[in-house]
């Protein structure tokens, strides 16, 4: 369907997300909770966007990664009242992660005033959610956000090493801000309050997983029992596809 | 999740209180209130058991449990003394209540004295505010407490070799 985005007429699919259109048109959206695999959260609120509606004269604010596209409306991704907006939440969230390079560089971009730094435990998490969703794909949920209000926070139950944890660190590839502790040093590595032995791939030595990790894949999928890391996997693949080709 | 070896006396209870509910997830809130008013807080091994039995992960229980303030994840005295600090009982003196409380058990809110016997917690309203200040101590209300009334208050409830221990 025909809508209009920035002034300029566009071709959307119905019931698509105004981010996921505007990430395909190349139209920049700043995100900090959004990930492609999740879908949208509106949790963050960086990605809202003005709206008409057909037949409205005003317009209204939306957050574009939950926002599906159904009529052919009117998108304006960029004016005085988003970048209004945009340094506000920027001015906020920077409180909670100030040392952050992504926040920073949003803060030039958006001229945010710098406020005092307040402590969040872990440091610089911005409470987005994308590690439990993360954790929750996995399938493991061992993180979920605690408590409430100004004393909400991320974490595993009593703060303890979980035994849902596996040491994937999903959590920690997946937060915008580096707030989760991942400590690697020689073959262990500590997230969460619980040490894990790495395992190293058998084809380059490097350490790539935690045996827990490892284990519950075993178990849950039709792979090879093989250690391979990404990189080694992806060139097992091509050669024995190759052979296959053959 | 570290589960004290003394808390498994329990498991037989936690068990029969938890299974007196189907496993439908709908019913772990029903569940966690009814642990909580059998034991005045939310033990952790009863935290797992009930994560078992609904089939939702611990963490979410947890977290459920720490979101609201009707649970207590530390044990809670037998007798939890509730101070109202809503608007009306403020300015009607409830801190002076609190002081009290907490000088005549010698713990801080939130705390519970070391026999188990007694805690002190603090609500934002209790719906009363004709009655304030006014102070809950296992359901019953007591209404227009003045500082004086504290230490009978407590002596109702066997403290009465708190009163007289901390008396200058």
């Amino acid at each position: 369907m025909k809508i209009m985005l920035n002034g300029q007429e566009r071709e959307a699919r119905e019931g698509e997300t105004i981010l996921e259109m505007c990430r395909r048109e190349g139209i920049p959206i700043p995100t900090f909770c959004y990930y492609q695999a999740f879908g949208g959260q509106g949790a963050c609120r960086m990605c809202m966007v003005e709206l008409r509606e057909e037949g409205q004269e005003q317009t209204r604010l939306v957050a574009a990664c939950t926002y599906p596209i159904k009529s052919s409306v009117e998108i304006i991704t960029e004016s005085e009242r988003i970048q209004r907006l945009r340094r506000t939440i920027v001015m906020l969230l920077a409180r909670r992660a100030p040392d952050n390079p992504l926040m920073e560089a949003l803060a030039r971009t958006y001229s945010s005033p710098r406020l005092t730094a307040i402590e969040v435990e872990p440091p610089n998490c911005i409470l987005c959610g994308l590690c439990i969703h993360a954790c929750e794909e996995m399938g493991r949920t061992a993180i979920w956000s605690m408590f409430r209000g100004i004393d909400k926070r991320i974490g595993t139950p009593y703060d303890e090493a979980s035994e849902d944890c596996i040491g994937c660190a999903a959590c920690a590839r997946i937060c915008p801000t580096q707030a989760i502790n991942l400590e690697e040093e020689g073959s262990t590595r500590r997230i969460w309050n619980k040490t894990f032995e790495l395992v190293a791939c058998q084809r380059c030595g490097k350490n790539y997983t935690t045996r827990e990790e490892l284990e519950y894949l075993w178990e849950r999928t039709e792979y090879g029992k093989e250690k391979l890391c990404e990189s080694c996997r992806k060139k097992t693949l091509a050669i024995n596809m190759k052979s296959f080709q053959q | 999740m570290q589960i004290e070896a003394r808390e498994y006396e329990y498991a037989n209870d936690y068990k029969v209180l938890i299974e007196s509910y189907s496993g439908k997830p709908e019913h772990l809130l029903a569940i966690m209130q009814d642990v909580q008013k059998h034991y005045n807080y939310l033990p952790r091994l009863a935290i797992s058991m009930i994560s078992q039995h609904v089939g939702i992960p611990v963490s979410r229980v947890y977290a459920m449990a720490s979101f609201y303030k009707a649970f207590s994840l530390v044990p809670k005295g037998k007798f939890i003394f509730r101070v109202c600090d809503g608007t009306a009982c403020h300015i009607k003196n409830s801190a002076t209540l609190l002081d009290q409380l907490q000088e005549h058990l010698g713990i801080e809110v939130d705390e519970t004295t070391a026999d188990g016997l007694f805690s002190i917690e603090t609500v934002n309203c209790l719906g009363a505010c004709a009655l304030a200040p006014v102070m809950v101590v296992n359901g019953k209300v007591y209404g227009k407490v003045s500082p004086g009334d504290v230490e009978r208050i407590i002596n109702e409830y066997g403290g009465q070799s708190y009163a007289s221990q901390h008396k200058c």
